[in-house]
């Protein structure tokens, strides 16, 4: 090994004393191994210099794509568009004829005793809890209940309903999202 | 926030101080911080607080009248010393920070390139890795251009151990490497 090496890396980065600046420099002209162990100090120090980067860009934070935002708002107009949708869908009939129904279903779809009998022809839409309230059953003990708008004829063959019936199924869902229970009601 | 703006704190620091002389330090030296404290491994969140709080003191320092010389080497002590304190993940390596995480190269390199490139980082990192703390933060302070006086006050060693760490490191990174 040449005695100069040791000072090659200072000469490379000009940290040396300007008298052993002019010693290394006159040695490295006519010695192959330090010009040899020059030009690899110089790739390493490049090759570091890139590594610092390429860590520094693998912690950069991840840009969202330019279209990301824009989905997001057409995912979330559609979903209020479907809700609202969904919330009309929940209005009964103005018009309803419970007889020819309840004739119809069977004994746990028969609309609850304690039903007021005038209905509004307005919309009435509760949440599960409120009927529970009302009816004091043992319907009670839902943990989560959902309702839906179901038409008749989509479930009765023509004329077994009149026209028009709707009627609102309520789930009781299970803690593991199976459907533990289904009511009808008008 | 891109890489080149500036925090909202400098310019109303700025306005109250009547100075820019911040502003363009901020705009020149964040880059060059926030690699080397990363490199430190720190977070990137973590890095970015530590080079803001950097520049308000920077801007407090010279607000008092303190010592403007080296400026950049106050600066690179300030937060190598708040990443210190700061840091519970001191410790992880730099030279596994890039295992599985990212596509290296340019997207126009061929798959030769790739590999080689992958193999040359690997055997780098492999070389970091048996570097001493102060061995990797000297290089690490060397690849952000600061003087050996600069990195000596930095690291708070002399001058001339920082001229003997940095030829360790490089021998032995050259060795670890095979080139």
């Amino acid at each position: 090994m040449c005695d100069v090496q040791g000072k090659l890396i200072g000469w490379i980065d000009r940290e040396l004393p300007a008298d052993q600046t002019g010693e290394v420099e006159r040695h490295v002209e006519r010695c192959e191994e330090c010009r040899r162990w020059v030009a690899t100090y110089g790739q390493l120090g490049e090759a570091f210099d890139s590594y610092c980067d390429a860590v520094m860009a693998a912690k950069a934070p991840r840009r969202v794509p330019g279209w990301m935002p824009v989905l997001a708002g057409a995912a979330v107009a559609a979903s209020v568009m479907l809700l609202a949708f969904l919330r009309t869908r929940v209005e009964p009939p103005s018009i309803v004829a419970p007889a020819v129904a309840s004739a119809s279903l069977p004994n746990s779809v028969t609309p609850p005793a304690a039903e007021p009998a005038p209905r509004k022809a307005t919309m009435r839409r509760r949440h599960a809890a409120r009927g529970v309230q009302e009816r004091g059953t043992e319907v009670q003990a839902m943990d989560t209940a959902i309702e839906i708008a179901i038409p008749a004829e989509a479930m009765f063959p023509p004329g077994a309903v009149p026209n028009g019936m709707n009627f609102i199924a309520e789930l009781r869902i299970a803690p593991d999202g199976s459907v533990k229970q289904v009511r009808l009601r008008q | 926030m891109s890489d080149d703006s500036v925090p909202l704190a400098l310019p109303l620091l700025r306005l109250a101080a009547g100075s820019s002389e911040v502003t363009n330090l901020y705009r020149e030296l964040r880059k060059p911080l926030l690699r080397y404290l990363i490199c430190l491994g720190i977070t990137r969140d973590e890095a970015q607080d530590v080079v803001q709080d950097a520049f308000v003191s920077l801007q407090r320092h010279l607000s008092s009248g303190g010592d403007q010389e080296n400026i950049r080497g106050w600066l690179f002590r300030v937060a190598h010393n708040q990443a210190r304190n700061r840091q519970t993940s001191y410790d992880r390596r730099f030279g596994e920070a890039l295992d599985g995480k990212k596509d290296l190269q340019a997207n126009d390199a061929t798959p030769e390139e790739v590999v080689l490139e992958k193999e040359k980082f690997r055997r780098l990192a492999a070389g970091i890795q048996a570097l001493t703390n102060s061995e990797r933060e000297c290089l690490l302070l060397r690849a952000g251009g600061l003087r050996y006086r600069e990195i000596g006050e930095v690291l708070g060693i002399a001058t001339s151990t920082v001229g003997d760490t940095v030829e360790r490191a490089m021998t032995k990174l050259a060795e670890k490497c095979n080139v």
